[in-house]
Formats: structure tokens, C-alpha cells, sequence
């Protein structure tokens, strides 16, 4: 029996079915077709945006080392706490804890805690020991960061050669500001794929550009020599009731620093003075103040600047060391009245130190004795035009150019009109010198009147090794005979001079006390003073050059010989010894 | 649609007669076989790659990360050792020691050119007692 044809509208119904079905994948295919070829290109590019990531690579910031290798400064990572306020349930009970933990105050972290921001931080740059052991306490909302921070592991005792950082590790005092472009490097660029939860694809795109770490300072400072000066320093505060100290120590025939510094200290991992008297409750700008008056004081030098006169005198042969200045008396008034004057409204009355008879000296007598008149005298016979170029010479009133911050350059007081500033220039008055320019202006007498630029770094090194070597500026002030008679006078002061406290035992040391007044607020000259000695040794082929400046010792102590001069005595001691130089046989 | 048999066309049985052609084979799987061996092969082969190349990837990433943590750790020595060594720690310890820095330098002074005294063999015996 034939079988029943279909009805015609069954295969109507199978036919639309059939057109829609048709229709559905022709359309799954059209939209692949558009996702995986017309718009491939623009997803694709879409799909890497989102997942690849730029960030920066901070470089490594160069060490500083001391002229032996030790480090005076490094960057190590350590741990930033911060805490997510909302997340913190007992923001009181954190404060307390963790504050006491790290030393910050319970009041200030419990403020922060509540302020309802998302971020804040605890401390920043602790160290990981006690990182972990605040993240071992698993406190909600308390996390940690790497940070690298700035270390100074000789603390407080190269401080004033180092300078310090500020937290986010930039350069904002002595080398580590005057280098900071060439101890912070060059940053890189990481660019890398990334997963959802962040971690980088590792088959994905990389394109690594490595930063580049700073270079490595090599200082001339010598550590231990440094400590010792420092100690000085500090001791002879204690000793003589000063407001401060301050030694730097030169090597003649280089120019290179080996010590400078001085007390009170400063601390560049807390960037505050550790000044005893200091009060930062009561005067927060003193106690965080950072001072180099090395570099940045200017003081009159007083009797020390009488070896630039008297070396003119000789270099210009207006005088030797044996001609008989006549008629040496203890007072000159240059202008009339002005030794009469109470007062002191009239400037012009000179005094020496001690009272004595009019006598006849001996230029050499006059120096070992620090004779004020007899070197107004000798200043007399150069004038003061010759006076004031062998000033300049000797590189006062010019900054030395020293590889520091903020050197001051000095003041010479020769305005018009002023018709005794020669006589006051002669003796270390109406000058103005840092510590350094005077230990610069000593160091070329010491070295046959050939005046060398100090300078604090010897060489940078970069992070192949290749080294950089510090540029020094050479010109001969005097000439070696003069530099010669120079120190056989410098030898007297010490041996039978005002200088006699800054002998060291086995060493022939040549030196300088000076004992200059202190300008007060009203411009007159007060009783206190700043006392100072400058000097070298060993006197027959000289080998570093200190000077010392006590800032207003008490009154007890107010001369160079009394307070400078046992500190200089101090550190030359220790760095002829660190030198290894052989003694002379003096003292 | 059936097809209906012409009762006119109906076949004398005698005369089929069975006509001998090519013999109805089954499809050749042996190519098909080898070709699936060298897919799955590759396959597997590129998937073999692919996680030896990950996991150089890994292995490089940690080494990367522990290299990392020894410079990190050359550093934290290298601070250590700068602590121990400063003078400010090592000069309060010394004088509690009782130790002091030396304050006078002593020379020693040999002359090369002056000849050695030489001891008798008795002599040398005596002063090594």
C-alpha cells in the first residue's frame, strides 16, 4: 500500500525552521567572522592595554666611602607600615601597641587611625626585624611596603661630610646634595603583561629597560682621624664652655680633606642635633639645624692671619726675618684720640695682648710673639694695595671651590675711604675667613707657596668600575724660600711662642694662635672671643695642615693658645700617626 | 512515491545473469591512522614545549627574585659590617677594655750595612734558656 504523502504545510513549517536555523549559524559565523578577523586587530589591542603595565625601576643610590673604603653611606630596603583605617577594628588598641612598638606616639598614630582615608602610614623605613614583628601581630588593616632607606653606619661622626637625605632619599645637605644627580642614577622602565590578580605574564610581553645605580662617592675624609677630631671637638666644649667647635684637617700636598667637623654633632639618620643643651620642644629650628661652619662661617681669623702679612713682607723683600722693626710699643693710635676713647666710637687704638716696654723686635720675634704693633709695622711697609693682593692670593675673601654646599666666600673690609682697614687687615681684622680658606692659605706655605683647592671627594666610581678622579686647581702664591721662612717662624711660635700647647711629642709642629673679639649686635667689638690656631707638621717637609676654631669659650679659656691649641695638638697627633709619617724628632 | 512494477516489464528469471564488477572496498585507515599519530603528536609536542618554556619562564623569574634577595642581603652585611667597624663603636669598647690609643711613636731603625753579630754554638744554646 503507497503511504500517505506529507501534508503540504508540515513541510512549509520544516522549511522556516530550516531558513531560521540557516539563518542563526550564518550569523554565529558573521560574528566570528567580524571578532576574529575585521575587529581582531582592535580587541587585540584593547585585550594588551589592559594587561600591560609600566612602571618605573629605581635605581641604586651610590655608596659613600671614606678615603680607606668604609661606608659612610648606603641605600638598604626596608619596610614601610601603613594601615588601611577602615579595615583597623581597634584603632585604640593598635595605636598602643604598635606605636610602642615603634617608638611613635600612641596620640598621633590613634588620630591617624580614625581619620576615615583609606591610607595612612604608620612609619615609614623600618628596619625588617621590626617590620616582621609588627606583621606577625596580624593586625587587620596593618601592611607593609618595601622602601629603600638611606643608613649611616658611622651615625654622627661624618655627618658634616656627608650631609644627609630627606625621606624620600633626595640629597639635601653636604655630598649627598651636591652629588645627588650622580648617586641617584638613572631610573628604568619595566613594561610587562599582566594577569588579572597582577602578577606579571612570564610568556607575555617584557621589555625591560635596567635602571642605572648611581655612582659610588670615594671621599678623602679618613674615618678613624674624623672620629678622634670629632671627640676633640666635643670634649673641648665640655672643657672650655664653648658654644662650638670646629677642625678640619688638610693634606698639604694634595688639598685633600681628611677631617672635617666639629660639635655639637648632628645625626643624618634623625636629621636633628644631638646637642645635650638642645631643647627641640622649646627651638625646633636650632636643634634640627644643620651647621658646617667649616665651609660656611666666616670669622675674623686674628693673629692667625699675620702669616699672610709678615709672608708678603718677606716674599715683596721689604722685610727679613731678621730685620729690627724699632720702637715695638704695646699700644698705636693710628687716629688721634682713639686709644682715649672709652667707648670705642673712634676705631684706630691697637693694643698686643700684653702690656710691655717699647722695645725693638726682630720680625721673627714679632711673629713668635704675636706682636699686633710690630705687625701693623711690617704691614706699614707693604701698603695696602700689596696687603690685600697677597690676602686674595692666599685665597681669602674667594671661595676655595670646594666640592660643598653653600660656601661662603668670605668678606675683605677695604672701603673707600677707610684709611686704617690696612692696619686692621694686617692683624686679622676687617677680614672675614671660613676655617678652611685659612687651612687652604697654611697648606701652601706648606707646601712651598704652591696654594691647592681643597676638595672632599677624590673620585666617583661608576657601576663598571671606571673612576672619575677629582680635578684640583694649583697656583703658586710665594716662592718656596719664602714658604720655607714661613715655617721656621711658625716652628718659634709654637716653640717659644703663644703656640707652645700645640707641640706634639716626637714632631716639630709649626702653628699659629689667634684670638679675635666678637662682633656684637650694635657693631662694637664684645669680650668674647674665637679663639684659633692653625698649624702643620712635620715642620721639615710638612704633611697635613689643621685648624681649629672655638666658637666663645668661656673667659677662662678665651685664647687660641688656651683652648684651640691642645685640640689641634689632639687631631695632628692622630694624623700623623694614621698617615704614618715619620717623626722629626720634636717637641 | 512506490514504484510500481509494469506487469510488462516483468524480468525472465533466466535471463539475470550476475555481472561481476570491482569489489566494494572498505575506506583505507592506515594513511588517516598515520596522519592522526603525527597530529596528536604535534599536538602533544607543542603542548610539551609550550610548558618547558613556562616553566624556564618560572624557574628564571625565581632565580631573577633570588638573586634579588642575596644583593639585598650583600647589603644588610655590608651594613653590618660598616656598623662593627665604625670608630664610634669600637673606641668606647676599647677603653673599657682598657685600651688607649698610642700616644707616642716609636722608630725602630735598622742598619743593613752593619754585620750581625754571630753567636758560638754554646752561646746560642745558653740564651735560648
Amino acid at each position: 500500500m503507497p503511504s500517505d504523502p506529507k501534508p503540504r504545510s508540515a513541510k512549509i513549517r520544516l522549511a522556516i525552521v530550516g531558513v531560521f536555523v540557516v539563518l542563526a549559524w550564518l550569523g554565529m559565523g558573521y560574528r566570528l567572522f567580524h571578532i576574529q578577523v575585521l575587529a581582531a586587530p582592535d580587541l587585540a589591542k584593547q585585550g594588551l592595554e589592559q594587561r600591560l603595565v609600566e612602571r618605573d625601576l629605581a635605581p641604586q643610590r651610590g655608596k659613600i666611602f671614606d678615603r680607606n673604603g668604609e661606608i659612610l653611606a648606603l641605600t638598604v630596603d626596608s619596610q614601610s607600615l601603613f594601615a588601611v583605617p577602615e579595615q583597623v577594628v581597634e584603632p585604640l588598641w593598635v595605636a598602643q601597641q604598635i606605636g610602642g612598638l615603634l617608638g611613635v606616639d600612641t596620640d598621633a598614630l590613634y588620630e591617624r587611625l580614625t581619620t576615615g582615608k583609606n591610607f595612612v602610614y604608620i612609619k615609614r623605613q623600618v628596619d625588617k626585624a621590626t617590620a616582621q614583628q609588627v606583621l606577625d601581630l596580624e593586625v587587620p588593616g596593618v601592611y607593609a611596603h618595601p622602601e629603600p632607606t638611606r643608613v649611616y653606619p658611622a651615625g654622627a661622626t661624618a655627618s658634616h661630610v656627608t650631609g644627609f637625605v630627606d625621606i624620600d632619599g633626595v640629597g639635601r645637605e653636604g655630598l649627598e646634595l651636591v652629588y645627588n644627580d650622580a648617586l641617584t642614577g638613572i631610573p628604568g622602565k619595566a613594561v610587562f603583561e599582566r594577569g588579572l590578580d597582577g602578577t606579571p605574564i612570564l610568556q607575555g610581553i617584557s621589555d625591560i629597560v635596567p635602571a642605572t645605580p648611581g655612582v659610588d662617592l670615594h671621599t678623602t675624609i679618613d674615618l678613624p682621624l674624623q672620629y678622634q677630631a670629632q671627640n676633640a671637638c666635643m670634649e673641648a666644649v665640655e672643657t672650655t664652655g664653648a658654644d662650638s667647635c670646629w677642625v678640619v684637617a688638610l693634606h698639604v700636598e694634595t688639598g685633600e680633606v681628611l677631617a672635617m667637623t666639629g660639635a655639637p654633632v648632628f645625626d643624618p639618620q634623625t636629621r636633628r642635633t644631638l646637642d645635650p643643651a638642645c631643647d627641640e620642644s622649646e627651638d625646633p629650628a636650632t636643634c634640627r639645624a644643620f651647621r658646617n661652619f667649616i665651609v660656611r662661617g666666616i670669622y675674623e681669623p686674628g693673629s692667625t692671619q699675620k702669616l699672610i702679612t709678615v709672608a708678603a713682607a718677606l716674599e715683596e723683600k721689604e722685610v727679613d726675618i731678621g730685620t729690627v722693626i724699632p720702637d715695638v710699643a704695646d699700644e698705636l693710635e693710628l687716629k688721634p684720640g682713639a686709644c682715649e676713647d672709652e667707648d670705642d666710637d673712634v676705631y684706630g687704638c691697637y693694643r698686643d695682648f700684653s702690656n710691655h716696654d717699647t722695645m725693638d723686635m726682630t720680625v721673627a720675634d714679632i711673629f713668635a710673639q704675636s706682636s699686633n704693633i710690630g705687625t701693623i709695622k711690617i704691614g706699614e711697609k707693604l701698603g695696602q694695595r700689596r696687603l690685600v693682593q697677597y690676602i686674595e692670593a692666599f685665597g681669602l675673601g674667594t671661595r676655595t671651590g670646594v666640592d660643598y654646599t653653600a660656601e661662603a666666600a668670605g668678606l675683605l673690609n677695604f672701603e673707600a675711604g677707610c684709611d686704617i682697614c690696612w692696619a686692621s687687615a694686617s692683624i686679622g681684622y676687617s677680614v672675614a675667613a671660613t676655617p678652611l680658606q685659612m687651612a687652604a692659605a697654611y697648606a701652601a706655605v706648606g707646601n712651598d707657596g704652591m696654594w691647592i683647592s681643597p676638595h672632599l671627594v677624590a673620585a666617583k666610581a661608576d657601576v663598571d668600575g671606571e673612576t672619575e678622579v677629582a680635578a684640583v686647581t694649583t697656583r703658586q702664591v710665594v716662592s718656596p724660600t719664602t714658604a720655607r721662612l714661613m715655617r721656621d717662624l711658625l716652628a718659634r711660635a709654637v716653640d717659644e711662642g703663644t703656640g707652645i700647647q700645640g707641640s706634639v711629642e716626637n714632631y716639630r709642629v709649626g702653628g699659629k694662635t689667634g684670638t679675635a673679639n666678637r662682633l656684637g649686635d650694635d657693631g662694637r667689638y664684645t669680650d668674647e672671643t674665637r679663639a684659633s690656631f692653625v698649624g702643620m707638621a712635620p715642620i721639615s717637609d710638612p704633611k697635613v695642615v689643621v685648624a681649629v676654631v672655638i666658637d666663645n669659650p668661656s673667659h677662662e679659656y678665651r685664647t687660641g693658645g688656651l683652648a684651640a691649641a691642645p685640640v689641634f695638638a689632639q687631631v695632628m697627633e692622630q694624623a700623623l700617626h694614621r698617615l704614618g709619617v715619620t717623626p722629626d724628632n720634636g717637641g | 512515491m512506490t514504484a510500481v512494477v509494469n506487469p510488462q516489464h516483468r524480468t525472465d528469471p533466466r535471463s539475470i545473469r550476475v555481472v561481476r564488477g570491482k569489489k566494494a572496498r572498505r575506506p583505507a585507515l592506515g594513511p588517516w591512522v598515520i596522519v592522526a599519530i603525527i597530529a596528536i603528536t604535534g599536538f602533544l609536542g607543542l603542548g610539551i614545549t609550550q610548558t618547558s618554556l613556562d616553566r624556564a619562564a618560572f624557574e628564571l623569574a625565581e632565580l631573577e627574585k633570588a638573586i634579588a634577595r642575596e644583593e639585598a642581603r650583600n647589603l644588610d652585611l655590608n651594613l653590618e659590617i660598616a656598623r662593627l667597624e665604625s670608630p664610634a663603636r669600637i673606641a668606647p669598647l676599647a677603653e673599657e677594655m682598657g685600651l688607649v690609643l698610642p700616644d707616642t711613636t716609636k722608630e725602630l731603625l735598622v742598619d743593613l750595612d752593619q754585620e750581625l753579630p754571630v753567636f758560638a754554638e754554646a752561646e746560642r744554646g745558653e740564651s735560648n734558656q
